[in-house]
């Protein structure tokens, strides 16, 4: 088990937040701080994959445009790194609901969330995904 | 060169004033409402420049008293321009700043003797279409985004007589005539990129073609190819069997590939699928 899952604190379920508006990971980290998660905040895929190998997050946030490698490209990489193979991984995307659903299943993700965000439902749309075996959009 | 509007209210400015950190905020506040925003940093962004061959004294940016409000590339090669990075600021839109970018990179294309400018919009942004039709472009063709997952169950590789080859050769392949193909997709841009190589291959029927692409750290992309003999999709699917062997853990992004290409159902055979697509637009030096 890696260092840095043993010493951060387990009381709270740890959030990794990968988006590159600062405007939008800053009202995700708001609302689900609010609802007592913890939020990690990276603003590209590559600080992204660092962070998700530092910290194990028990759930990423993954916008599917961001400007170094998009999202779709980082969940490969996520997928692909064995010590994180068992997180959700949740797409955050205005694609359409058909391109999205294609997209994120093809590339390893639990699910998606449309953006915008719903302020009102987002921590329960994250909360939904944290239970097992639970891969609905 | 420096243009105003007819308001005065909004001027132009060369991009070559700006820095390549300005152009990058810039570009990326103008998609920010985008369904697909393709956001770029500063080290993708200097990337595009030099791959696609962008003159920044000949693109523009739109400001308002010192506001950045939108910004517009010009690439030049050979008798060919290509307009691209077109985007203004979503709250200072349908104020001209559109319009003003684009009459000024028809302009500079002109003052350049290019006889033909070349773009592609996004399907189904109504609006940049309607300004290109109006400035005189014409639609001819549409263009595919197309993307493998990695992990994709790799085909095995197709019996063939197959030869990997270096930049070198691949290069000497991507510079056959293989039409006029959209300018991301030329042979120039293959020239700029790094770690190109290729695949070129004979199937035991006489069918031959190659494959040139580039290998980034997670991706593969930018593919050139040609079925020099046999049926287009049976070569592709030999082709494309070989590479995704070669690479099984690689993400796949190929974009502006032809709707009407030959080889395309060997494409969707091998695990790709569609992202969105683009209207390729043509103008020439004559319209307008």
């Amino acid at each position: 088990m890696r260092l840095a899952k043993v010493n951060r604190m387990k009381a709270k379920i740890l959030v990794l937040v990968i988006e590159d508006m600062p405007d939008n990971a800053e009202l995700a980290r708001k609302v689900l701080t609010a609802r007592g998660y913890e939020v990690i905040l990276a603003y590209d895929a590559e600080s992204g994959l660092k962070t998700a190998k530092d910290q194990h997050p028990d759930i990423i946030l993954l916008d599917l445009g961001l400007p170094d490698y998009d999202g779709q490209t980082l969940a490969g990489w996520l997928r692909d790194e064995p010590s994180l193979t068992n997180i959700p991984i949740v797409a955050v995307t205005a694609w359409p609901p058909e391109t999205a659903r294609q997209m994120v299943e093809s590339y390893g993700c639990n699910g998606y969330i449309s953006k915008p965000i719903n302020v009102a439902n987002f921590a329960d749309q994250i909360a939904a995904f944290l239970k097992p075996s639970n891969n609905a959009s | 060169m420096s243009l105003t509007s007819a308001d005065d209210s909004i001027r132009l400015a060369p991009a070559s004033q700006f820095t390549i950190e300005q152009l990058t905020a810039l570009y990326n506040k103008t998609r920010v409402d985008y369904m697909v925003p393709m956001p770029m940093n500063v080290a993708r962004l200097a990337d595009y420049i030099h791959l696609y061959d962008i003159d920044l004294d000949h693109s523009f940016v739109a400001m308002q008293n010192e506001e950045m409000l939108g910004v517009a590339m010009l690439g030049v090669r050979h008798q060919r321009a290509w307009i691209t990075r077109l985007g203004v600021a979503p709250a200072t839109r349908r104020h001209g700043a559109g319009q003003m970018l684009v009459k000024s990179l028809i302009a500079a294309a002109d003052s350049l003797h290019l006889p033909l400018i070349m773009l592609e919009v996004i399907k189904n942004n109504a609006p940049a279409h309607q300004l290109f039709l109006k400035l005189g472009f014409r639609e001819t063709g549409e263009l595919l985004v197309l993307r493998r997952p990695p992990r994709t169950s790799p085909p095995d590789p197709m019996v063939a007589d197959a030869q990997r080859l270096d930049r070198t050769d691949s290069l000497v392949l991507v510079g056959h005539d293989r039409g006029m193909q959209p300018w991301t997709n030329q042979s120039e841009s293959l020239t700029n990129a790094q770690e190109v190589s290729g695949i070129r291959l004979t199937l035991a029927d006489g069918s031959r073609g190659w494959l040139v692409y580039q290998r980034q750290k997670f991706l593969l992309t930018r593919f050139a190819f040609k079925t020099e003999r046999g049926d287009p999709v049976t070569v592709a699917r030999a082709l494309l069997s070989h590479l995704h062997s070669q690479y099984p853990r690689l993400d796949t992004q190929i974009e502006n590939i032809q709707l009407g290409d030959p080889h395309l159902p060997a494409f969707y055979d091998m695990g790709y699928m569609e992202s969105f697509r683009r209207v390729e637009m043509w103008r020439n030096a004559s319209v307008g």
